[in-house]
């Protein structure tokens, strides 16, 4: 199969035209995906039907349609610990967003030596950032808590951002190179002989056609980082540098009274930019070189 | 030679930051494989103890079933979600109206797995009063606590896993859609049918994306802690049937206050992984196509 | 090549948004929290106090540290509260990592893993800063070992068996008298309620695997589960009994059939199988009285553990002892606090029940009239059964946990046919004695 390019070939998305052809397989299918889907929304609908039942019948009121409505889950949920729950969400808003740019940066940089380019130590290099992913994170707690200590970062978000713009993750980088690699090497060429350096070729010829990468890496970052405990759990000890997941599980004790209508009402909440994020970014996943095209 | 050395210049620049990132990793990788070989509780300080851990682990029946269960479910839950989430991508990858609703509804269960109110509902679901179980009953049978039950309960979280296809059926999405579309339409004009297209373009174009969903599942597999942990409160119950690798070193280090061992424990699971990875970094060479 | 500019657009402007959005989310008001800085140094000693619980406990816990503050000007409570789990994780690491915090809630079953190595506080030695009189002597032996003590319990309790009456009501069961009813009441009481509900209802269910079950059982049988020593004190012919009593409540149809009940249901009130009104009675500890029974509709009768009437088996317990850091910067401080906690009045009033009945037995009695009516009936329970003679509870030793995941397992084997009780209690004795001393 050989590349042949030309500036003339206008592509359109499949997704634009479907065939005009016989109707009755496509409603099937439409049948068949919705009802899967119901099976993937059920969970989201029990959690909104859990949020509106009093914390003691959550467990016991086992239909979706709640016996008993009780909507004050939302408003005493959002005041019921030591800060307002908008400080949490901001925490976690922040941190996510600041995660995401660092993770882009970083992670692209890297993916891009990796993938084009050619350097001394390269396999021996990526042979450790895949290495990196390989060993599990429990033993690393103790290590990783004395050096933040020493460097003062407790009970601040560097912890929970530096590595993030320090490629630490290798899940990214790897992504990245593999969309990188199944690029056309003519690209490069063309950009060389076009003049190029590596960094303009990078920022203007691979950059933009990883854009499907991009958005998949920002928001599985997004949902990773909004809903990571861990890290937070260790590193902050102010109640109000607390992230959502550490808020939500101060509802809970799993030993005595816990105010889950509360909990599930405000995880419902959070659960809004992460949706929201998803589906802002999820158009963006399908602009590959099949909708920007090659002209 | 100029050449090659501005290439190594160029790519160590880009490197730089990973470089940084490096620095903070090997100092707590160092650190883990040093207490690898030391008695540790973590509250006194570590001391030396050789291949103690290690020798200590032909013998532990624990380590040898969370070996099992790790290994039965990577092996059955990897092929299967990615099968499930190829599928599911190139069905939605084709013309459908409202594509983007199916694609978000069909991520949500990935973006709420792991959260406690989606084990609760997983219990409601999967207990023996549950709602399968409610269902069996129309037909007359008593079906098992498929989470309580020693033998189901593995296999309930297989399911739970599969279910959230929607991660790598976003990679999926996306790298389908770095397949040129011209390709695909001189095989129209060339009469050649979906199974064959599929087969032809799809399969070895989209092989990068495959392979990285491929190992990246098989690493997060190996790794299975947050799903196990949070359906059996960490025990890995009932019985030892979802002890997990992962779990099992978890309640070494931090349970039972043996660090040293769950080291260990941690070193051998990087070479199992490493070795399964590097398996498929060869094999790769077959099967995955790079455009140079 | 220049028409790839055409594509990078979209790209560049994305970038340039992305850029917005981090230096707003940098720049937002108030968002200079988390990125150091901002230490309000002013000259208080800060001492920090780490506990489980939820917002509830917190805020109860929040009005004592507010009075012990406004009393104590010159020093500040950093408090930091999780649910129990993350939580013991985090005391862990922080041990581990040399950062632990002056004062804690210590579980009753890791007091002997933190203080035999050393890390904690021994407080006979502090004897003068805080008064420990107020404690009965079992109360007191929650925290000892040998003659040092490492904790001191922050609120008292034990268990008890609770009966749904709603229900037992509706069957036309009558309740055993809890002071006097046997093993075999129990059996015949919950395979009443099972057969009258047609199977709706189970009669009764209890963990096998929870520890703090099976410590009253063998003593009941006149042997200690852990000794003062630390050592393994239950033979194998306790063990196949208790599971003996377990499967022949469960053949007997007064617990519900193998796999009903999920271990890793939540072992919270609400969550209980009680609640779903699944089983009829349940054992509790007893400073859950109030949660189980707003879960229940508020119709619980509480018993005492069946079989008491022979030998007592029974205990004063702890649902966490208070302990302070051997490395503690501020000693004095911390113990002064520990001691406002446990022996001020106000303190007690504010705190309620929340982490059961006050272990000064004087306070105890007089925050008695302010509690709601089921901390009432709890307290009264507990009151009563502290005027006996009981049999003393000590802290769990090392190594304790792997006991609970042993007895998990086998718990799980027995329950589905595939041990037999007198193989499990062979199998828990071989294997617990491997891990501790026997």
């Amino acid at each position: 199969m050989t590349l042949t390019m030309t500036r003339e070939t206008s592509v359109e998305p499949p997704a634009d035209q479907p065939p005009p052809k016989r109707c009755r397989p496509r409603f099937m299918r439409h049948v068949l995906l919705s009802a899967v889907g119901v099976i993937m929304m059920y969970p989201l609908l029990w959690m909104i039907s859990s949020s509106l039942k009093p914390s003691n019948t959550v467990f016991t009121d086992e239909s979706l349609w709640p016996a008993v409505l009780d909507l004050g889950n939302y408003s005493r949920g959002w005041t019921a610990l030591s800060e307002p729950f908008e400080i949490y969400l901001v925490n976690s808003l922040v941190i996510v967003v600041l995660s995401i740019v660092g993770n882009l940066l970083s992670c692209s940089l890297a993916a891009y030596a990796f993938a084009r380019l050619r350097f001394t130590g390269r396999k021996l290099f990526f042979a450790m950032m895949l290495g990196t992913m390989m060993l599990p994170g429990h033993v690393l707690v103790v290590p990783q808590y004395v050096m933040f200590d020493r460097l003062e970062w407790l009970n601040t978000y560097y912890p929970l951002l530096v590595p993030h713009f320090l490629a630490t993750n290798g899940f990214y980088i790897f992504l990245m190179v593999q969309f990188m690699r199944s690029l056309p090497q003519e690209l490069d060429d063309a950009a060389r002989i076009d003049g190029c350096g590596p960094f303009r070729t990078f920022w203007k010829v691979i950059m933009p056609l990883c854009l499907p990468a991009f958005a998949t890496t920002a928001i599985f970052t997004f949902i990773s980082v909004w809903n990571e405990f861990f890290g937070p759990l260790l590193y902050l000890t102010d109640p109000e540098l607390y992230t959502v997941p550490l808020a939500l599980r101060q509802f809970m004790d799993s030993e005595g009274q816990s105010q889950w209508g509360e909990m599930f009402a405000m995880s419902f909440l959070s659960l809004a930019p992460v949706i929201g994020f998803f589906i802002a970014g999820q158009k963006y996943l399908v602009k590959g070189i099949a909708t920007t095209g090659l002209r | 030679m100029t050449a090659i050395r501005r290439q190594d210049r160029a790519g160590y620049l880009f490197l730089l930051p990973w470089f940084g990132g490096m620095l903070f990793m090997i100092v707590p990788f160092f650190a883990s494989l040093y207490l690898a070989f030391t008695d540790y509780d973590l509250l006194t300080a570590p001391t030396w103890a050789g291949l103690d851990n290690f020798r200590r682990m032909f013998d532990d029946a624990k380590l040898h079933q969370s070996l099992k269960v790790t290994i039965t479910y990577t092996v059955v839950s990897v092929p299967l979600s990615l099968i499930v989430a190829l599928a599911v991508a190139m069905v939605l990858d084709r013309g459908v109206r409202g594509l983007a609703i199916y694609r978000s509804v069909y991520y949500l269960p990935s973006l709420l797995a792991g959260s406690v109110a989606i084990v609760m509902l997983w219990r409601y679901i999967f207990g023996y009063n549950g709602i399968v179980n409610d269902f069996l009953a129309w037909f007359g049978i008593q079906g098992p606590g498929w989470a309580s039950d020693p033998r189901y309960a593995l296999s309930t979280l297989i399911l739970l896993h599969v279910w959230t296809f929607g991660s790598p059926m976003v990679i999926f999405l996306a790298g389908l859609r770095q397949i040129p579309a011209m390709y695909y339409e001189a095989a129209s004009m060339d009469g050649a049918s979906g199974w064959r297209q599929f087969r032809s373009i799809t399969l070895p174009l989209l092989s990068p994306i495959i392979f990285f969903n491929l190992v990246q599942a098989l690493i997060a597999s190996f790794q299975t802690f947050t799903q196990g942990y949070v359906i059996s409160n960490g025990t890995g119950g009932p019985g030892e049937s979802t002890l997990f690798y992962n779990l099992y070193l978890y309640q070494k280090g931090f349970a039972e206050f043996d660090m040293g061992y769950a080291s260990a424990m941690a070193w051998l699971l990087l070479v199992i992984i490493a070795g399964f990875t590097a398996v498929n970094f060869l094999a790769a060479r077959f099967w995955v196509f790079y455009d140079n | 090549m220049n028409t790839i500019g055409t594509t990078v657009g979209p790209t560049r402007r994305h970038l340039l948004t992305l850029a917005g959005l981090a230096a707003t989310a940098a720049t937002l008001p108030g968002c200079g929290r988390g990125f150091g800085g901002g230490d309000d140094d002013d000259g208080r000693i800060e001492i920090n106090m780490v506990w489980w619980g939820d917002a509830q406990r917190a805020e109860f816990t929040q009005k004592s540290l507010d009075l012990f503050q406004t009393a104590n000007p010159g020093i500040r409570v950093r408090t930091e509260y999780q649910d129990s789990s993350p939580y013991k994780d985090k005391l862990a690491a922080r041990f581990a990592a040399g950062d632990p915090p002056d004062l804690m809630a210590m579980r009753f079953d890791s007091l002997r893993e933190y203080a035999d190595r050393g890390t904690l506080l021994d407080l006979a030695k502090h004897a003068g800063a805080l008064d420990l009189t107020g404690l009965t002597e079992p109360a007191r032996a929650l925290g000892q070992v040998g003659p040092q003590i490492f904790g001191v319990p922050s609120g008292l309790n034990t268990i008890s068996f609770v009966v749904d009456k709603a229900i037992t009501d509706r069957y036309g069961v009558s309740i055993p008298d809890g002071d006097t009813w046997t093993w075999a009441d129990l059996s015949e009481f919950a395979a009443a309620v099972t057969k009258a509900s047609g199977g709706k209802v189970y009669g009764a269910n209890f963990e096998p695997w929870t520890v703090a079950n099976l410590l009253v059982f063998a003593r009941q049988r006149g042997e200690d589960f852990f000794t003062a020593d630390g050592r393994l004190g239950a033979t194998a012919g306790t063990i196949t009994a208790w599971f003996e009593l377990t499967e022949g409540l469960r053949a007997a149809k007064a617990f519900p059939p193998a796999g009903f009940i999920d271990q890793n249901n939540g072992a919270s009130p609400a969550q209980s199988y009680l609640a779903k009104k699944s089983i009829a009675s349940q054992i509790i500890p007893s400073n859950n009285l109030l949660g189980y029974n707003q879960a229940c509709g508020g119709n619980l009768v509480m018993l005492r553990i069946p079989g008491e009437t022979a030998r007592r088996g029974q205990s004063i317990d702890t649902p966490a002892l208070w302990s302070i850091a051997a490395t503690s910067k501020h000693p004095d401080e911390t113990l002064k606090l520990l001691n406002f906690l446990i022996n001020d009045v106000e303190a007690a009033r504010v705190a309620g029940a929340t982490r059961g009945v006050p272990p000064n037995r004087k306070i105890a009695e007089q925050i008695a009239p302010d509690l709601d009516a089921d901390n009432k009936r709890a307290t009264e329970f507990l009151t009563a059964l502290q005027n006996e003679k009981l049999p003393p509870s000590y802290p769990y030793p090392v190594g304790a946990s792997k006991l609970t995941n042993i007895l998990k397992t086998i718990s799980t084997e027995v329950e589905f046919g595939r041990l037999k009780p007198a193989a499990a209690g062979e199998r828990f004795i071989t294997e617990a004695r491997k891990e501790i001393n026997g």
